[in-house]
């Protein structure tokens, strides 16, 4: 009962809190994006800085869907990525120092995406323990080499919860962590929820049905606070 | 009897609410994500031939579904063609992307020259594993 109450206070105090945010749309957080009109996109291999080593190869299957259903044509990642190896640049570092109009010229993309890894790592505290997973996205144009969009997918999830003490929500909680800790802690689930976050905020592209009527919508930051 | 009509119009309607209300997807792309995530981590013989057959059940299903194909999946199994050393096979694919989605033409013309490359070599297994990128 008690639980109830503070859930419907922090409810009151978040929409009190919403209502006084300045609200703003994807039109004043990314106009270039509509002044360019990217219809293509080239995905490049993530940049990681996290501390697992194979967070790169197990991200980049997650974004070309997702980015797809945005309404943008993405090249096919396992031949672009294959075509820069063959080039010999497949470290990522060595690409964000190339000129993004290259990408023009080689592959016809009017933008690049790159990715940054923050985070893909578990927390273990003495009573909780956090899995995160946080990448960056910045979408540069290849003709203006300007950023059109930028945004932080991250997800947290509280791995704990062995002893909320009993009730519903305990015993959901045990089961989760049961599920997760038997799948050897899978982080690409939570990886296609941080994008699915991003991409949330990035404008429709031309084979959405929202292409171009998407200004007016509200621009949302659901990255947690660190 | 009214009653089950009344039931029926009552189904009719809820029927056009959910079908209102769901967005339309616009593509189908079936197990894709999975199957590549596999494909990854696996990097074997197997984990191939299933994302193989999810990339043709993929271009089968849209069809069927009268969606169009997602970018990039055609290209996808044309490069596999390549590497398998059906260049054939692999131009129609190159090709099909290039019709479905302009964008990709420039890129398209790159991987259909590629293929003709393939056609022109000598057709010994030999020399099609070394011209065969290395995987990883």
């Amino acid at each position: 009962m008690k639980n109830r109450l503070c859930i419907c206070i922090s409810l009151l105090a978040f929409s009190l809190l919403c209502s006084c945010v300045p609200k703003s749309t994807k039109l004043q957080e990314f106009p270039g994006v509509y002044e360019e009109q990217p219809l293509s996109i080239i995905i490049l291999p993530p940049m990681n800085e996290s501390t697992a080593a194979d967070a790169k190869e197990y991200y980049s299957t997650t974004i070309q869907e997702p980015l797809a259903y945005t309404g943008y044509y993405t090249f096919p990642y396992p031949i672009t990525t294959e075509i820069l190896k063959m080039e010999g640049i497949y470290d990522s570092e060595l690409l964000k120092d190339l000129p993004v109009d290259k990408f023009k010229e080689y592959f016809g993309a009017d933008a690049v995406l790159f990715t940054t890894i923050k985070k893909w790592d578990l927390a273990y505290m003495v009573i909780a323990s956090n899995l995160t997973v946080s990448i960056d996205c910045s979408l540069r144009s290849t003709a203006t080499n300007q950023e059109l969009w930028k945004y932080n997918g991250t997800v947290v999830v509280d791995l704990s919860g062995g002893n909320t003490g009993g009730g519903v929500a305990g015993l959901i909680a045990k089961a989760i962590v049961t599920a997760v800790t038997t799948a050897m802690a899978d982080y690409v689930p939570y990886a296609r929820q941080a994008n699915a976050r991003a991409l949330f905020s990035l404008p429709y592209g031309k084979y959405h049905p929202q292409f171009n009527k998407d200004q007016d919508v509200e621009f949302i930051d659901q990255t947690p606070e660190e | 009897m009214k009653k089950s009509v009344l039931i029926f119009g009552a189904a009719l309607i809820c029927a056009f609410l959910i079908v209102g209300c769901v967005p339309k997807q616009i593509y189908y792309f079936g197990n894709y994500s999975s199957t590549l995530y596999a494909l990854e981590k696996d990097n074997n013989e197997a984990a191939m031939v299933a994302h193989k057959q999810e990339l043709e059940k993929i271009i089968a299903e849209s069809a069927k579904r009268n969606l169009q194909v997602p970018p990039g999946i055609n290209a996808e199994l044309g490069f596999m063609y390549v590497k398998e050393n059906q260049p054939d096979k692999a131009i129609s694919l190159f090709q099909a992307e290039a019709a479905l989605y302009p964008e990709s033409t420039l890129l398209m013309q790159r991987l259909v020259q590629m293929a003709e490359k393939k056609k022109s070599e000598p057709q010994d297994t030999l020399s099609a594993t070394e011209a065969t990128p290395s995987q990883n």
